[in-house]
């Protein structure tokens, strides 16, 4: 079994790798000759599967916060979820698979490190880690639910949006649920298909009394994160899992925020306006060089980060519906489920974008 | 050790049953030589005193532990032995759990060791509660066919679930509630006018006038506010009490549901992580037969919810629930244990409802008028107590009568105040959303506001604080 679980992990290396030549190496791996005759359209077939539609552009290193590291996503949001248990000790974490570290690695070290009875499994039943961490925060203690994919949130949405949101306002402010944060993986992730790649914020997005973050990069993500749980009100916190690895920075190792339903403006222009949120960041910044290069336009560049309650001033203001001098267009996947194979041709890629961009120009 | 079940007896007999037999094995490894395991005429021996399998066979296997446990189940799912014997287990609803009670249907006690002798100004207090709320239910319920509130819920048969459950516990405990749990606050002696002034939405209403009747909340006596969808609170009460748990507050959290919503996911979703994560939670089922026209029948077919409970790994009993003191006596030893063990509980109370789900139910369309007779003349949780206070004489003719009239006149004084105070101001539709006011939603408050001035006839301001 060893021998086995060996030859797997070295399988995933090399997928993980994603280089040339593996065939060649699987050999050498002590697998029998033949055991897999090499894809016949050689390596480009294997290849197109790996590409990611994005480049993840880290930013400069930010020098207000002290001391950084070089993290990933994943390690972004342990460093947040560990200064948060040290931080507050009524804090704590709980869902499917948290207690080992988590699927995606977003909790390891903090069971022993915090001890069993603030970061523990749950059984399976998203409506019950919901339901439990609204619970906990009644009583005013902090309660970070953890669902293990966002395509899974919806057993808990009946304790989202009629039960969390509302609590405070149903009640008249005599009870809350305000030290609630629900984290979940979201997004496409070149291979998820229909329940691994959802971005469910926008069921989310008009139930007044909770609030809906996605962050684009692992310095974001800290700093939204500790600000979700330290507000007074029950946050959802979408993590997209292609940037879990993919995206590096460096990230301070202190506890630092980053407000709320403040929109940034990542790139100032005077031509068209791009807005998006999580991944869809990285393209469309992509978007905007390829814009300026290629057509000589100026492109004013937003991450959204919260999508409710959204900072609309930084958007638009109510009077630029005159102002507009193109319909505004939206690039989204299309009104089908999240697809497997067709995945390259169901994202708003680059080339979407800018052609979007393109025919709003020539409007 | 805290937070670990008892052995159940099954269990401890293998135990003590496999130790048994490890000391004879032991003993006759002294005798015919213990360095080379006990060969052939060890195990003839062994055998021979009715000690199966554990004797080693093999020299070469000593190292091997007892072969018969190779035989036993090594699953990591459950704890149980072989069976070769093909056989379905059969749910019974024949004989079901049984019903404890302290009260025959005349307020006679049946057992004395069970009579939880409670001062003569406690089951006072009870009876006053109970009957309280039977009056406030009938002026409350007339003032909605009369159009003076909008909706309403009665108690009618249920105040012993209410006042015999809240009665064990501290008054710090938490409250977790589904509708009909009014007696729990009124024993807790919440204000008639605080009742009133939510069911009105007035501006003393502590809500703020955002819910429908009936939907009471109070932080003060730790009593967390109603919410109109079923079951919802049950995985919240857990939250609430691992919480109390972790804080070592020594309370305990009680959480009250109907057997209808005990149907809902969010109820097994309860049951299983307060036993898993071992929360001191007490599980107050009232069963009162019906779902608004829904029999039990129709509701679940196994033995009522209490069977469930061990299925959960949680202990679990059925009370007769319009017997007071049976409901308090199960609650109270609940609440002991529920916090000395950090185990939870459930209660299910057996019950009627007499009374129509709501006023917006006539259920004599669902049932004869002949049952709900029998309940609420021959077997009530009030006239069960009023005869048993009968009985001690600390009740009478003469202070029932007086006891009537002097209730019904604080309700009354309390639902003339309650109607004619005011409507909070209409700003208050927008407060509490967030714990602050976004930008967008003071904008549309003010643009409230704005429209209010120029089209405020056609609105009932009159009726509004300004």
């Amino acid at each position: 079994m060893a021998v086995a679980a060996a030859i797997a992990c070295r399988l995933l290396r090399l997928r993980a790798a994603g280089a040339g030549g593996h065939w060649r190496r699987l050999r050498g791996a002590g697998l029998p000759r033949g055991f897999l005759q090499p894809a016949s359209a050689g390596e480009d077939a294997a290849q197109w599967r790996r590409v990611a539609h994005f480049t993840f552009q880290p930013d400069p290193e930010p020098l207000e916060y002290g001391q950084t590291q070089k993290m990933n996503l994943f390690q972004a949001v342990t460093s947040a979820l560990d200064n948060s248990l040290a931080k507050d000790p009524t804090a704590v974490i709980f869902g499917e698979d948290v207690a080992f570290g988590g699927v995606f690695r977003c909790t390891v070290g903090l069971r022993d490190k915090y001890g069993k009875d603030r970061v523990f499994n749950t059984p399976l039943c998203e409506q019950g880690i919901v339901g439990f961490g609204i619970g906990i925060a009644v009583t005013g203690a902090t309660a970070i639910a953890e669902i293990q994919f966002a395509d899974y949130i919806f057993p808990a949405f009946d304790q989202i949006v009629n039960e969390a949101a509302k609590y405070r306002y149903r009640s008249g402010d005599l009870f809350n649920c305000g030290s609630l944060t629900i984290r979940a993986p979201w997004g496409c992730v070149g291979h998820g298909a229909v329940y691994h790649s959802q971005s469910p914020e926008a069921f989310f997005a008009h139930c007044p009394g909770i609030k809906v973050v996605v962050p684009r990069s692992p310095f974001q993500a800290k700093g939204l994160l500790l600000s979700c749980i330290e507000d007074k009100n029950p946050c959802i916190f979408f993590e997209p899992k292609i940037l879990y690895r993919a995206a590096v920075e460096q990230v301070p190792v202190e506890p630092y925020n980053i407000p709320l339903s403040q929109a940034e403006v990542i790139q100032e222009g005077s031509d068209v306006t791009l807005v998006a949120w999580g991944t869809q960041v990285h393209v469309i910044r992509e978007v905007a060089s390829m814009a300026q290069e290629k057509l000589g336009v100026s492109c004013e560049v937003i991450d959204l980060r919260t999508i409710i309650p959204w900072d609309v001033d930084t958007v638009c203001k109510e009077e630029c519906f005159l102002n507009l001098e193109a319909p505004i267009s939206r690039v989204c996947g299309y009104d089908t489920p999240f697809p497997h194979v067709f995945e390259p041709f169901y994202i708003p890629d680059k080339w979407k974008c800018y052609d979007a961009l393109r025919k709003m120009i020539n409007y | 050790m805290k937070g670990q079940p008892p052995l159940s007896p099954r269990r401890g007999r293998i135990l003590e049953g496999l130790l048994a037999n490890m000391a004879v094995v032991t003993a006759a490894a002294r005798v015919l030589g213990s360095s080379r395991g006990l060969g052939q005429d060890g195990l003839l021996l062994l055998r021979r005193l009715g000690v199966r399998g554990l004797a080693i066979s093999h020299p070469q296997r000593q190292q091997q532990r007892f072969s018969s446990l190779d035989d036993k189940p090594q699953f990591p799912g459950a704890s149980a032995e072989f069976i070769d014997k093909l056989e379905f287990i059969q749910p019974n609803v024949i004989s079901g759990i049984p019903i404890y009670r302290v009260m025959d249907r005349q307020g006679q006690i049946i057992n004395p060791s069970e009579d939880p002798n409670l001062p003569q100004e406690k089951v006072l207090k009870f009876y006053k509660s109970m009957t309280l709320l039977n009056t406030m239910d009938r002026i409350l319920y007339e003032s909605q066919r009369q159009g003076r509130i909008s909706f309403y819920m009665t108690n009618y048969g249920e105040e012993g679930t209410h006042v015999g459950s809240a009665a064990a516990l501290d008054n710090t405990d938490l409250v977790f509630g589904q509708y009909r749990e009014a007696g729990v606050l009124m024993y807790r002696d919440y204000p008639l006018e605080l009742f009133m002034a939510q069911c009105y939405g007035n501006v003393s209403d502590l809500g703020k006038g955002r819910q429908m009747p009936v939907h009471y909340g109070c932080k003060e006596r730790h009593f967390v506010t109603i919410s109109s969808p079923l079951a919802t609170q049950i995985p919240q009460a857990v939250g609430a009490a691992y919480a109390a748990k972790r804080a070592n507050a020594n309370r305990v959290v009680i959480c009250y549901f109907g057997e209808g919503a005990a149907s809902e996911g969010d109820a097994h979703a309860g049951f299983n992580f307060a036993a898993t994560l071992e929360c001191p939670i007490i599980f107050f089922c009232r069963n009162n037969g019906y779902a608004i026209s829904t029999p039990t029948s129709e509701q679940y077919r196994g033995d009522g919810i209490a069977a469930r409970g061990p299925g959960y790994g949680i202990m679990s009993i059925r009370v007769d629930g319009n017997d007071v003191f049976a409901v308090y006596n199960a609650t109270k030893e609940a609440r002991r244990r529920a916090v000395a063990e950090n185990q939870p509980f459930l209660i299910e109370a057996m019950t009627y409802r007499i009374g129509h789900h709501s006023t917006s139910d006539d259920s004599s369309a669902y049932r004869s008028v002949d049952e709900v007779n029998y309940w609420d003349k021959q077997d009530h949780p009030i006239s069960r107590l009023r005869h048993y206070l009968q009985s001690r004489g600390w009740w009478d003719d003469e202070q029932e009568k007086d006891w009537r009239k002097q209730s019904r006149k604080k309700v009354m004084e309390a639902f003339e105040q309650a109607e004619r105070k005011p409507k909070p101001n209409f700003s208050l539709l927008f407060s509490d959303v967030y714990q602050e006011m976004p930008a967008q939603l003071r904008k549309q408050q003010e643009s409230l506001a704005r429209h209010l001035q120029t089209y405020g006839e056609h609105y009932p301001l009159d009726h509004f604080e300004k």
